[in-house]
């Protein structure tokens, strides 16, 4: 299989070819996508899009980290200050 | 901007059969996806060089036949596209991910196909890291071929804990238990009438077997109260319905209270022959039945539009296949009837994940003599207000604002949700964008 990675928060996290981003973070045992405007923690939940509670910042972009493919190099960040609601 | 005859929105059992007759009626068929591929949630593909989690027969031969059909028919695939809505001139909205462009779309007909959402009730600690829907444990499974890491717990109601629990099982990993509302297993059921649908019963015997043989206890008549953090993970706490309580620590936790349609804030139904465009809903959107109804649905939504459009009637088993699964759901719904009351849920629970709404600030809002409405209470209280759009809130919300003020009309869903779009949040620069294409050019 491949030994492609993407960095989560700077750190390397190897993939598979059409894996989740989703899947390769919880593979790599990081159940907790960081702090949701909300408050709780993002994570996670529903698997197909709907919940909105595993979004994350692929290359700047907030995404779905369960339908979002991950891909060689990119940088996935939790949501930050920016992305608090006003 | 594109333009055909039916934008099928979904490439699940429904989409992928509402694409197949449509193009076999000689329409012109796009359809969207958000994924990057087709089966949805049920034929979720695994990735590429994965062995497949063990599936029975009659659904690997479903899913081919299904597969190359569409691959057959002349339908052209936008993956990584999320439908955002019909807007007011009559354009579908989508947002194509792969480009970062918001497209309109001009169709005659739109099929919807979104599928259902799992129901999940509010309890303490639900929204911690490490709990997600027990279909949300499935899919990934399916994708990954390989059973969540760790010790799961799979509590709430239904057939599909069974399913998944089996699944886990046979990819080496069973859950430590399945906790149960109700209890198919209690005297006096038997001659339900489950013979309706057989197949039912081969498949729930096939899971049992696989579950009873891992020795995954399930727990019937069982509640799940609550999950708190624990230095190894998580602690589940459970109620049986002599009121005993046991305690688990476990790494994960998959809730399941059933399926719903994924149907909040979707364009209105619009199937007059006059509609423009003529929008109308398939599968598990429309009538949560499950897989096998939705490919049937799917088909028949694809004949209502052809005649709408002019293509002349035609006509397939569907709606008597329909009618038998119709009636096998509310068998099982009879058999998995709970069989322990709700549990007291403490105020401090989050309700509305998204705006970090609890069953606390619910009860202060709806306090006082005046009875607000539902669209109140998601205006003024950020109930349904956040990003899911109140899918995972709104029917609960609904619920418990029903329940307070005993005596007052029921409040549903839609009460909160509306119809409106964009159905998923979308950048205001593609939006804009978007609307620009549509501007004269002179």
């Amino acid at each position: 299989m491949s030994s492609e990675s993407f960095f989560w928060m700077g750190k390397p996290i190897p993939f598979r070819a059409g894996e989740s981003v989703a899947a390769a973070l919880e593979a790599a045992g990081i159940l907790s996508f960081g702090p949701a405007p909300g408050g709780g923690p993002t994570r996670y939940f529903c698997g197909i899009g709907a919940c909105q509670c595993c979004l994350v910042r692929i290359d700047g972009c907030v995404r779905e980290a369960c339908l979002t493919p991950a891909c060689s190099g990119a940088r996935v960040e939790e949501l930050g200050a920016a992305d608090a609601k006003v | 901007m594109p333009k055909c005859d039916v934008l099928v929105v979904g490439g699940g059992p429904a989409g992928m059969a509402a694409a197949v007759t449509a193009s076999q009626l000689g329409l012109s068929v796009e359809m969207i996806e958000q994924r990057r591929t087709l089966g949805g949630a049920f034929f979720r593909q695994p990735i590429e060089g994965v062995r497949p989690i063990p599936q029975r027969a009659s659904v690997k031969a479903r899913w081919h036949k299904l597969s190359a059909d569409m691959s057959r028919a002349p339908v052209r695939i936008h993956y990584g596209c999320v439908f955002l809505g019909v807007d007011s001139d009559g354009f579908v909205l989508f947002e194509d991910r792969q480009v970062g462009e918001v497209v309109r779309c001009a169709a005659r007909a739109v099929i919807i196909a979104t599928g259902a959402i799992e129901k999940v009730h509010p309890i303490p600690g639900w929204d911690r890291p490490g709990v997600s829907t027990a279909g949300g444990l499935q899919v990934m499974m399916k994708e990954t071929g390989q059973a969540p890491k760790g010790r799961i717990l799979l509590a709430g109601n239904g057939p599909l804990l069974i399913a998944a629990a089996a699944q886990m099982a046979m990819v080496g990993n069973p859950p430590v238990a399945i906790v149960e509302s109700g209890d198919p297993m209690r005297p006096g059921l038997t001659g339900l009438g489950l013979l309706v649908a057989p197949y039912l019963l081969v498949e729930a015997f096939g899971f049992l077997r696989a579950v009873y043989g891992a020795g995954v206890p399930w727990l019937r008549g069982a509640r799940i109260e609550g999950i708190e953090a624990h230095a190894q993970g998580l602690q589940a706490t459970v109620v049986r319905r002599n009121g005993e309580r046991s305690a688990f620590v476990v790494d994960r936790v998959g809730l399941h209270e059933g399926i719903r349609s994924n149907d909040m804030g979707l364009p209105a139904i619009a199937d007059a022959s006059t509609s423009s465009p003529i929008v109308i809903r398939a599968g598990d959107c429309s009538e949560p039945l499950g897989a096998l109804a939705a490919e049937a649905d799917g088909a028949l939504a694809a004949r209502k539009v052809a005649a709408l459009l002019g293509h002349g009637q035609s006509r397939g088993g569907e709606q008597a296949l329909l009618g038998r699964l119709r009636q096998a759901q509310a068998v099982l719904a009879k058999l998995f009837a709970p069989t322990i009351a709700p549990l007291d849920v403490p105020d401090h629970t989050t309700l509305c994940r998204c705006e970090g709404r609890t069953i606390g600030d619910l009860k202060n809002l709806v306090a006082g003599a005046d009875l607000k409405s539902g669209r109140e209470v998601k205006h003024n209280g950020r109930f349904s207000m956040g990003s899911c759009q109140g899918r995972f809130c709104a029917a609960n919300t609904a619920e418990l604002m029903t329940r307070l003020r005993p005596g007052a009309p029921p409040v549903v869903a839609s009460d909160l949700t509306g119809q409106r779009w964009p159905l998923r949040p979308v950048s205001i620069a593609a939006l804009v964008a978007a609307t620009k294409v549509k501007a004269p050019v002179d």
